[in-house]
């Protein structure tokens, strides 16, 4: 009784939390070529809907009413595992990320967290984990597809992913140093109590460089512009997904939003502050509505969460492309020895400053 | 980014470590498109919903026209077949039934896959009878309904000149060959 309630109100927050990432992600294949069309100078989709607005639903219906081809060649095991194995990583993520204060509630006698499904005292590392298996769906997807195009993509982005990653992980521990734990949750608190107490800027090391790696790493492994050599549509077609139609194609369209929502998640979380406001406290608790204050801490959270997406099509729509040697040596010889030497520093910091 | 490692060897000043640390010129081409985003204007135009002004002497569509009183302007002469390019016009000459001094397109093709829309047939024209419309919205689904016949091209000169030439009297376009004045006839009014 107990276990099957538990897992009722689990099941429901996870619902309600791939609801709201599947939500994300529409609008924000809108407002993608909204904003790229906008800083163009052109107007964006403008047919479907009030100024464009439906579009993601008839490209939804679109993509799920096309033939579904599985090229001759093809490993058809793999080619049809590589979306689910792009997908279920970038999705599983947000099992761990707080969208709001870290308050318990009591349903049935149950002590629930309602703003994030799982607080696990390993989060960031869970995270980190699942983006590695994500790197598969994209390599075995360019590889399974028997097309050359689709083989380069996997390549590139295998090099890519796994240079990035490092960086990802490196520039994570400097907060981790910090903050002492590396589960989300923990973090986050530890960042309350106004902007000068984020890690980006936090005494007695700010995590700017870090933070700095981090957002490009980040832009890296979501492969965006400009370092999205594994689906360069110049050079490769649309790289590893070049064979793929229909709904496995959408699979992989949504792994890569859900994918930037994640890191965006992250970053919010890790440098600046999460659900904390800018200010101590929230507004809402200073006037008495403390009942209602996390309403203001899940506002600041996507606001945080959308200044990084918005950041992502900000840099698609001003940045070329990287060459693939300058992508490798950027990643190795220039983000490697700043993470590994804000690390140093930090840890320095936190010997003889402990927080 | 990393620019230094791309550019010919030479020192860099502590001002290109500046603005290689603050991403300096990053940051110029990310403003560059915040302010095209912030002062929203677009030169687009949404086509199907509004469409942009033609100039003055567009060159559209051809058409054959006709007089006033309905008979066609054209007399067969082949000319506009000798002028095109491209060879899109085919015309079949014949006799006017009776008249043997009279001629007539018989059949009158036009090949407007091929068309490059020049208008040398229209200066070809000795007596007007080839007009450029400004429709363009000419795609179709099968290519052949681009071979466009007589009775076609005349449909789309009656659509597309509502106002038509005065056939004067004794005009008869055999005699008004080459738009020459004949002394003894009257003058053409255009």
């Amino acid at each position: 009784m107990e276990i099957g309630l538990r897992l009722a109100v689990s099941l429901a927050q996870i619902a309600a939390v791939m609801g709201v990432v599947m939500l994300t992600v529409m609008v924000l294949t809108l407002a993608e070529r909204k904003v790229l069309g906008w800083m163009q100078d052109r107007m964006g989709p403008m047919e479907v809907g009030p100024y464009g607005v439906l579009q993601p639903i008839a490209d939804g219906l679109k993509l799920f009413f096309k033939e579904d081809i599985i090229p001759a060649g093809a490993n058809k095991f793999l080619f049809t595992l590589a979306p689910i194995l792009a997908l279920v990583p970038a999705m599983i993520g947000f099992a761990v990320i707080p969208f709001g204060p870290s308050l318990t509630i009591e349903v049935f006698g149950m002590q629930i967290k309602p703003f994030v499904i799982s607080d696990i005292n390993i989060g960031i590392l869970y995270i980190l984990a699942f983006a590695s298996i994500g790197a598969y769906g994209i390599i075995l997807g360019g590889w399974s597809s028997n097309s050359k195009y689709s083989l380069l993509g996997g390549l590139r982005s295998a090099a890519q992913v796994i240079s990035y990653e490092l960086n990802v992980g490196l520039a994570i521990v400097g907060v981790i140093l910090l903050s002492g734990s590396l589960s989300l949750v923990k973090i986050t608190e530890a960042q309350a109590g106004g902007f000068w107490n984020w890690f980006i800027l936090a005494m007695p090391f700010p995590q700017i460089f870090a933070f700095v790696v981090y957002v490009i790493s980040a832009v890296a492994e979501t492969n965006r512009v400009p370092f999205d050599l594994p689906e360069a549509e110049s050079e490769l077609v649309a790289g590893f997904f070049t064979e793929y139609s229909g709904m496995r194609f959408a699979f992989f369209f949504i792994a890569e939003y859900a994918n930037m929502i994640l890191v965006s998640c992250v970053a919010a979380a890790l440098f600046l502050g999460g659900w904390n406001a800018p200010y101590p406290g929230t507004i809402l608790g200073y006037i008495g509505l403390d009942s209602v204050a996390w309403m203001e801490n899940v506002v600041w959270f996507a606001v945080k969460v959308y200044f990084f997406l918005f950041l992502f099509f900000w840099l698609r729509a001003t940045l070329p492309r990287l060459r693939y040697d300058q992508l490798m040596r950027f990643g190795w010889k220039v983000m490697l020895p700043i993470a590994l030497g804000n690390i140093v520093l930090t840890a320095i910091a936190a010997y003889f400053f402990p927080r | 980014m990393n620019v230094v490692a791309t550019q010919p060897k030479q020192k860099p000043s502590l001002r290109d470590w500046l603005k290689t640390l603050t991403f300096y010129e990053l940051l110029l081409g990310m403003k560059a498109t915040l302010t095209h985003l912030l002062n929203y204007k677009p030169i687009t135009l949404q086509y199907p919903h509004e469409k942009r002004l033609l100039p003055e002497n567009y060159r559209g569509m051809l058409a054959l026209l006709r007089y006033d009183d309905g008979t066609e302007k054209c007399v067969g002469c082949d000319l506009c077949e000798a002028a095109c390019p491209s060879r899109v016009i085919r015309v079949v000459s014949a006799e006017v039934p009776e008249e043997p001094t009279k001629r007539y397109s018989k059949e009158y093709y036009m090949d407007m896959t091929r068309c490059l829309f020049c208008g040398l047939c229209v200066d070809a024209c000795p007596v007007d009878a080839l007009g450029m419309t400004r429709e363009f919205e000419w795609a179709v689904y099968d290519k052949r309904q681009l071979h466009l016949n007589k009775e076609q091209l005349l449909a789309i000169g009656d659509r597309s000149y509502p106002v038509r030439e005065k056939r004067l009297e004794l005009q008869h376009p055999n005699v008004a060959f080459f738009n020459v004045a004949f002394k003894n006839l009257p003058q053409k009014e255009i």
